[in-house]
């Protein structure tokens, strides 16, 4: 199973065996990582789920689509390397990701 | 499980039993009934949070073209696209992206100082004093003026708004009202939101109502315009309407659940850090809005029972979110338990948009509140608590702060009305009442002309420039009944159940979804 390494906002990390094909915020959820909140359970209408991808992994974690962009625009606390973790979806190539979490969803 | 015991599990939203506590009912649901099926009201419902959260995300077996609340599925009601919360995509989809362009998070923080403010303003007055009321005082008001700075009212044409509050404020709990007084304040209210509209549109600003003047918008068909008068009136109503009354319950179940919580009220007091944590807590705990309702849209098989096409489903969100699998001790508040996702927002495509701003309402209350007050106890004996189909929770939440008299003598209940000059004579019901409905965005009046046929009424109701015909008069005692189908701002069915007193009637106005809304009516 390819891993993904969480860092919470205060440096707490969090490395989850995660399952391909489920995203990375549900990854998240399943393994009970604080600070990933996902209300609309992945639909992209919610902005809890942000995450910063760390740059080393920017390519292969792909680039935002459409409907997040547009989330992200009135999100708090974006960066160039914000992505809504729900549209992230696990391969075996992440393998390693490492994502680090914002210091609130909201 | 015994035949016996399942025999006994009775659950609808109606039955008035359960709602001081519907707890034990949940939970037997969850392990005895995971698939209820109300045969009275021809409903399905569902009680774990797994099946609740997958009926939510299917949002093509669930729909919502007929709204979420049960009554309105059974009637099978059906509202202008731009009631974005009663319809499914693409509809749902081209005012949804819409909204999310424009009740942003960004937008929402940008309130926060004004929200503290109106806290403050609020609270400060009551301190050296032994009781206040969460929600004559805090809860009635902040929501529906959280929702006006995001539309970007300005604080000038709040003040006529902001007096009838502070007169509100200024009345200590247990005192009648002044009710002519107050409904003079709230006429001059009325500037009128369509005047505010027009203002806006010539005087453009960074709010929510310049954005929704001004922004191009794909409509679900596909064509780029702006929106229409009645696109942006619906669109206010469905937001106000699912942000107010909502806000308002969790600051009641706030004052009410850390009374009964003081060890966890001293934790957060120590540590107000723990106050987000807090307010997902209470949310899980007490959500504001204890079900949603979908239609089922397929014959479909769930939990071993057949569930017809065009079945109304309740997704019991209250019992999901203490479902034992998922919270360890559910029935616990337990501000220090594992955080997990809940259900109080909803799920899916139409979880709540505006759950950034009644987070934030609920953190900045519990933080300007615990402030000023870090003990309180609930004076049951006057606390009021209701539920309609949409939400549960306090109309009234007094409680104590400092110290409780000994020997208190409880005042006198709040009478509804001013007293009538004369009695005993019965007012003639026929002729022309003034109405007034304290709505979501402020108070609408309308003009109810009575006629009588011998025992029954018939009648017109004239409000937001059209009239249209009332139905199901009934006076039972000194109970009064109607309907009203109004067309404007919006078609929607509002049922009017009210107690006579003197040539005054009080009572409350039910529209639908948007929820039920105080109303007087006066006789001319
Ligand atoms: C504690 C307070 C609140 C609770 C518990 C709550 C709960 C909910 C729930 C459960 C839904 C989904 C309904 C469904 O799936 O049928 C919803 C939708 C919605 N809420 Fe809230 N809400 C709250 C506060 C607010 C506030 C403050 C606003 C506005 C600023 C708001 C605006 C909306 C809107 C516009 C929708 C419709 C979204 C859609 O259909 O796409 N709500 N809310
Ligand atoms: S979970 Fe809601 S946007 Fe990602």
């Amino acid at each position: 199973m390819p891993k993904i390494l969480y860092i919470e906002h205060n440096g707490k990390e969090h490395v989850v065996d995660a399952d391909v094909g489920k995203s990375v915020m549900q990854n998240a959820l399943e393994n009970l990582v604080p600070g990933i909140i996902g209300d609309c359970g992945g639909a992209c209408s919610c902005a809890t789920c942000h995450g910063y991808i760390d740059p080393a992994w920017e390519g292969k974690a792909g680039s935002r689509n459409e409907n997040e962009e547009m989330m992200l625009d009135g999100a708090l606390r974006v960066e160039p390397n914000s992505r809504l973790t729900c549209q992230v979806i696990m391969t075996q190539e992440l393998d390693g990701l490492v994502v680090r979490l914002p210091e609130s969803q909201f | 499980m015994n035949s016996a015991a399942a025999q006994s599990i009775s659950w609808d939203p109606y039955n008035t039993d359960l709602i001081p506590n519907p707890y034990p009912m949940y939970k037997r649901l969850r392990e005895e009934m995971p698939l209820y099926y109300n045969e009275e009201h021809d409903f399905y419902a569902i009680s774990r949070y797994a099946d609740i959260e997958a009926t939510l995300r299917d949002r093509d077996l669930f729909s919502s073209a007929h709204g979420d609340i049960l009554e309105f599925i059974k009637a099978k009601s059906v509202m202008p696209d731009s009631v974005f919360i009663h319809q499914d995509p693409p509809k749902h989809t081209a005012y949804r992206s819409l909204m999310q362009r424009i009740i942003t998070p960004k937008r929402m923080f940008a309130v926060e100082q004004d929200i503290r403010a109106l806290c403050a303003r609020s609270l400060d007055h009551l301190v050296g004093g032994d009781r206040f009321d969460f929600i004559t005082n805090l809860g009635a008001e902040m929501p529906m003026r959280a929702v006006s700075m995001l539309l970007g009212i300005p604080e000038k044409d709040q003040t006529a708004i902001r007096e009838s509050v502070d007169a509100r404020m200024r009345t200590e709990a247990g005192k009648p009202i002044d009710l002519a007084n107050q409904q003079a304040i709230q006429q001059e209210a009325l500037a009128g939101f369509e005047e505010y509209i027009s203002w806006r549109e010539k005087n453009p600003s960074d709010d929510m109502m310049t954005e929704l003047l001004q922004t191009d918008f794909k409509d679900p068909e596909g064509v780029v315009r702006k929106l229409t008068r009645d696109e942006i009136s619906n669109i206010v109503n469905v937001v106000a309407g699912a942000g107010n009354e909502t806000t308002n319950r969790l600051i009641g179940w706030m004052g009410k659940t850390l009374s009964e919580h003081p060890d966890q009220r001293r934790d957060i007091v120590k540590n107000p850090a723990l106050i987000p944590a807090a307010i997902e807590e209470l949310l899980r705990y007490e959500p504001p809005g204890p079900f949603l309702a979908r239609e089922v849209m397929r014959d479909i098989e769930l939990h071993g029972k057949k569930i017809p096409k065009g079945a109304a489903m309740i997704m019991l969100v209250a019992a999901g979110n203490r479902d034992e699998s998922r919270f360890v001790d559910g029935d616990k508040f337990n501000i220090h338990r594992e955080q997990r996702p809940h259900m109080t927002f909803g799920q899916g495509i139409h979880v709540c948009i505006g759950a950034p701003l009644a987070r934030l309402e609920g953190r900045v209350a519990m933080e300007e509140v615990l402030k000023r007050f870090p003990e309180w106890e609930v004076d049951y004996d006057k606390a009021v608590m209701s539920s309609t189909s949409s939400v549960r929770g306090w109309d009234s939440l007094p409680v104590w702060i400092g110290s409780k008299p000994k020997n208190y003598v409880a005042p006198k209940p709040a009478a509804p009305a001013p007293a009538p000059a004369a009695p005993a004579a019965d007012v003639t019901l026929e002729g022309t009442w003034n109405v007034v409905v304290k709505g979501p965005t402020g108070p609408q009046p309308a003009v109810l002309t009575l006629e009588r046929n011998g025992d029954s009424f018939t009648g017109a109701q004239a409000g937001a420039g059209t009239s249209t015909p009332i139905a199901d008069f009934k006076k039972t005692g000194n109970k009064i009944y109607w309907v009203n189908h109004i067309t404007k701002p919006m078609k929607i069915k509002v049922e009017f159940t009210g107690e006579l007193s003197g040539n005054v009637i009080t009572g409350k106005a039910k529209a639908g979804f948007m929820g039920s809304y105080p109303f007087t009516a006066t006789k001319a």
